[in-house]
């Protein structure tokens, strides 16, 4: 009882609101340092196979001898296909997979993005599975250009292979689905979209023949010419659309094959060389949370993730001795290790960081660092909250033993209420005490309300701009953002508005919303809820100040930190063109349902810019 | 002041009205999410029910329909809203923007404040009735309650619709609101003693003598059980038997379908053994009425505050709670802006139902599409949600208490209380 009165008399002390700030830097720091100590031994664990019924590497691997000459066969037919239009290339793998005597069957799509037509046939076979009852089916693809518009011959060629070897065992026991699609992302999309029966039908075709529900998606990106190229590593590529991950066995099962069965290295996140130091780990981790945290597609495994369908892509990179019947091996294992499953793949993580191929974090060591940033907002929420409804009026500390500021003496005396106590006496107590302040909070909910819903404008616009316009669109918004907060501080100051009061309820309000937004996004997509926390932690600390050494430093920050600035500064920092990447966000919101724009122009964008205002209204008042 | 209230209502329908045209497909994906529709008021099952009933089958042969028979001769009279929406959508917006007058009258009876036997020391502090309406309307609960043309929009209009006559003293058409509020959705027959408290209060301060509390009380205590009766019994004419029972109230009550929704019932249930089934259905059933009683004996000075602190109840403890319930409870709340100085967690009670209410959607993604998660994620959010109602529930209880003492004893006045 003591305790909680004495909590209770605190709260009414003008020293605990200096504590947030610090609450909110230490919050900022922690969950900062947090991140940072993940790549060491203590925090991070060795993966591990948790299902049983996968058995990783136990079976003997038959791919070898004559299915090389026949694998060469094909791969001279695919590349006579390079330069053929795209029913005839259609209609070649068709017959391919017929003489296999697999069921065949073929899928026209187009998709309209930024102007762009995106039109291309799938074709796919389907394997019955001599023990299997057609309720469940594993899919191997082979795209028939690769993420960087390379034709990918050998992977094609692999798949064909595979098609017709894997069509002579009696021991599958799952349907096996072998699917070349027109391109990595979009056909992919339309066939696994029409596959679940979620497409449109005016613009994708349905699928004639189909099979029982998807256990697994192997995709194989081997682009080597008819001539072959030996590579050196498997690059294992598993981020899905908006950062959903595939189950870590099958990541796992995958190493574990193509490393310990066929003794090919592997290697993630583009890290050519990982020598499994601090440093490799933790730009490992960092690459991966930036490609997670955008959320596109990585490759053809990507669509099959928002249906629950766990999907690798496995990538031939660098020069070494490995040769395709290595591929083609560790590829025939691990579907004999999808094929032993009895359930879904439930027992692994589905929210992890991968540091190397054999080391991860699992969410409940990561997860704190992306809430205590999301917990900092909150903070500075409640405390801007108090802080609205205490008193302006300065409050004379009768006991202070500094002198007071002469400010204070060319004023009288505080005004001074009388108050009986029981015992009869009476004592003084400053007005400003007592009394309640009201908060005026129609400006600051309308505001807030606004610039959520302006948000909604630049959302609009690039997702539907034709590509020649695009940049103009986007240098205009950079200009426009740029410019706007102090406009709109400028025109409000013409109505001597926001009072202080008011500017404080609008920061208030907007962080309590990036808070919360921020702290359901981590449960959704970690990277980037921690990647745009750590950008807007300058919001917590900025406040409307009159002084122009505070404000104009603050305001300078702000500006860089623009959303639409930070997008430039990162294409500039990658070499990326700008248009391209407005180009691939649109195919994203119109083709694999993209949310990260959403993310960045309804929650970054609008806190950004009610912190700007909150900022130039201060320069105005 | 009349202007205002048009343009008010006219913004209002208009909102709703452009919601339903400009987005065709959020009605129906609003009528799946299982925060805005349970299976006792889905549009959904009332679709199925009154196929059924058109076809001249029993509407309660699917299992799926579970509510009041009397909706489908209603509904049946309306255009197939799978083609031709719009004359339901103008009902579903109708029906919000009667719930708003009725919220208007409530304000304006002023009993909020001020009753025959309570007069609250800080009276003054009120918001106008039209800004009342405007927060029933343009909660985004209530919006989304009337775009998934839910039917617990129905029975919060009657519940309004009671406490707004029985403030103005109208016995008759109380009585009649609160049967057929009753009837629609069984639960607010509790609302019944405080609301009659209320009408006896009124009626007693507007005659010069007061009636008999008791006779009052048998006399429309009487009209209450012909009128659900007279309902009843039309309903069993219309379906051809009293089968209705217990596909309505009978699924109510006994809690049959464990759809999750976001109340704390569906959980529990799901991981009970059946041989406790009965006994925990008796206790969670007792423990949602025994709020009536006390209440409404402790706060008998102010029978409205306790009716709308049940609907409070009713959101967090009921079998099927949504969205719907809350929307209600805290459109209600803001008619006691009195008592908000003397509230001590109204920024954490806020700030945790917005919490939840983002996590909540996230959450059950997880569960059911992105199959990373569990129930136990959704089970948890709904926790967080029910605490910060019931917070807002019992800080509100504190300050109507302390309101009172503060009338009782004004020397205690400003002074810090104590538990003991």
């Amino acid at each position: 009882m003591a305790l909680i009165a004495t909590l209770l008399a605190l709260r009414k002390d003008a020293r605990i609101l200096k504590l947030p700030p610090y609450l909110s830097a230490i919050c900022i720091i922690v969950g900062v340092a947090w991140l940072l100590v993940l790549p060491l031994d203590e925090y991070s664990r060795n993966t591990y196979v948790s299902e049983n019924a996968l058995l990783p590497g136990q079976v003997h691997t038959y791919f070898t001898g004559s299915e090389h000459n026949i694998f060469r066969a094909y791969r001279h037919e695919v590349a006579g296909l390079a330069d053929r239009s795209v029913e005839e290339r259609t209609q070649r793998l068709s017959d391919i997979f017929r003489s296999s005597n697999l069921k065949v069957a073929t899928q026209r799509y187009s998709y309209q993005a930024a102007g762009r037509n995106i039109s291309n046939q799938n074709v796919y076979a389907v394997l019955q599975g001599p023990r299997a009852d057609a309720t469940e089916a594993i899919v191997l693809i082979g795209a028939w250009t690769n993420m960087d518009g390379q034709i990918n011959h050998s992977g094609v060629a692999l798949v064909l292979t595979l098609a017709r070897y894997f069509k002579r065992w009696s021991l599958w026991s799952k349907d096996v689905i072998f699917l070349v699609s027109g391109d990595s992302t979009s056909g992919p999309q339309a066939w696994v979209d029409a596959y679940h029966d979620s497409h449109n039908p005016d613009t994708i075709e349905s699928l004639s023949i189909k099979s029982g529900a998807l256990q697994g998606a192997v995709a194989v990106d081997y682009p080597a010419g008819p001539w072959g190229h030996r590579y050196d590593k498997l690059h294992i590529v598993y981020d899905g659309v908006n950062g959903q991950l595939p189950n870590l066995d099958l990541f796992n099962t995958a190493v574990n094959i193509a490393n310990g069965q066929m003794g090919i290295s592997c290697t993630l996140q583009r890290m050519w060389k990982h020598g499994d130091s601090y440093q490799e780990r933790l730009q490992t981790m960092l690459r991966g949370m930036i490609s997670q945290g955008l959320g596109h597609a990585s490759g053809p495994h990507s669509s099959f993730m928002p249906y629950h369908v766990d999907a690798i892509t496995l990538q031939t990179v660098g020069d070494g001795w490995h040769d395709e019947m290595g591929l083609g091996r560790t590829v025939e294992s691990l579907f004999r290790s999808l094929n032993n499953l009895l359930e879904h793949l439930h027992q692994s993580f589905f929210f992890y960081l991968l540091l190397h191929s054999k080391r991860f974090v699992s969410i409940g060591t990561y997860l704190p660092s992306a809430m205590l940033i999301a917990a900092n907002f909150s903070i500075t929420a409640i405390a801007l909250w108090v802080q609205s409804g205490r008193s302006t009026s300065p409050i004379p500390n009768p006991a202070s033993t500094s002198p007071p500021s002469t400010k204070a003496n060319e004023k009288p005396e505080t005004t001074m209420t009388a108050v009986k106590t029981p015992d009869g006496s009476t004592t003084l107590i400053p007005t400003p005490l007592l009394s309640i302040t009201e908060r005026a909070l129609f400006l600051p909910l309308s505001f807030i309300l606004f610039t959520h819903f302006l948000g909604l404008l630049p959302l609009y616009i690039f997702n539907n701009t034709p590509e020649p316009y695009l940049r103009l669109s986007f240098e205009t918004t950079l200009a426009l953002t740029t410019a706007l907060p102090l406009l709109i501080a400028r025109a409000l100051s013409l109505f001597h508005r926001p009072t202080h009061q008011e500017t404080t309820l609008i920061q208030c309000f907007s962080l309590l919303l990036l808070g919360m937004f921020l702290a359901a996004l981590a449960t959704l997509n970690f990277s980037l809820s921690f990647l745009i926390g750590i950008l807007t932690t300058p919001l917590s600390f900025v406040r409307a100040s009159r002084n122009r050494l505070v404000a104009l430093p603050a305001l300078g920050v702000l500006l860089a930190l623009n959303p639409v600035v930070v997008i430039r500064a990162a294409t500039v920092y990658w070499g990326k063109d700008v248009v391209e990447i407005l180009v691939q966000a649109a195919e994203g919101w119109h083709v694999w349902g993209l949310w990260t724009q959403v993310v960045v122009w309804l929650v970054w964008w609008p806190s950004w810019f009610a912190g700007a205002v909150v900022v130039g209204s201060g320069l105005f008042a | 002041m009349d202007r205002q209230k048009v343009l008010l209502f006219g913004a209002a329908a208009a909102v709703r009205l452009l919601l339903f045209t400009a987005f065709p497909s959020l009605p129906h994906l609003l009528a799946g999410r299982v925060e805005v529709s349970t299976p006792v008021t889905s549009f959904k099952r009332l679709q199925e029910g009154l196929f059924l009933y058109t076809h001249n089958v029993s509407p309660y042969d699917g299992g799926v329909y579970h509510q009041a028979p009397l909706l489908l001769p209603l509904f049946s009279l309306l255009p197939n809203p799978s083609y031709y929406p719009f004359a339901t959508n103008v009902l579903f917006t109708v029906v919000d923007l009667l719930g708003a007058q009725a919220l208007m009258q409530i304000a304006d009876s002023g009993q909020s404040v001020k009753t025959r036997l309570f007069e609250s020391s800080r009276k003054e502090l009120r918001w106008s009735s039209l800004a009342m309406a405007a927060g029933f309307l343009f909660n985004p609960f209530t919006i989304a309650t009337c775009i998934a043309r839910s039917t617990s929009a129905l029975t919060n209009l009657f519940i309004l619709a009671a406490m707004a006559k029985a403030s103005q003293g109208a016995s008759i058409t109380f009585v009649f609101a609160i049967a057929i509020a009753s009837y629609l959705s069984m639960h607010p027959v509790l609302l019944f003693p405080p609301l009659l408290l209320l009408c006896y209060h009124v009626r007693a301060s507007k005659s010069a003598s007061a009636p008999s509390l008791l006779s009052f009380a048998i006399g429309h205590a009487g009209a209450l059980a012909s009128t659900c009766g007279g309902l009843l019994y039309v309903s069993a004419l219309l379906t051809g038997s009293w089968e209705f029972m217990r596909a309505t109230y009978g699924v109510r009550l006994l809690l049959p379908d464990l759809t999750p929704n976001v109340g704390l019932w569906w959980y529990f249930f799901t991981e009970m053994f059946d041989s406790f089934r009965e006994f925990f259905l008796g206790v969670f059933w007792l423990h949602v009425a025994s709020y009536m009683p006390g209440l409404t004996i402790r706060l008998r000075k102010q029978p409205l505050f306790v009716a709308v602190t049940l609907t409070g109840v009713f959101a967090v403890f009921t079998p099927y709670p949504s969205i719907a319930d809350a929307a209600l409870y805290l459109s209600l709340v803001p008619l006691f802006r009195h008592l908000f100085p003397l509230m001590r967690y109204t920024f954490l009670a806020s700030a945790t139902i917005l919490y939840a209410s983002f996590l909540g959607p996230a959450f059950y993604y997880l569960w059911i599409y992105a199959g990373s998660g569990n129930a136990n994620f959704f089970y948890a959010i709904t926790l967080v949600w029910s605490l910060g109602l019931s917070v807002i529930v019992g800080d509100s209880l504190y300050a109507a208490l302390r309101d009172e003492l503060d009338v009782e004893r004004p020397e205690l006045k400003g002074k810090e209380v104590k538990r003991i």
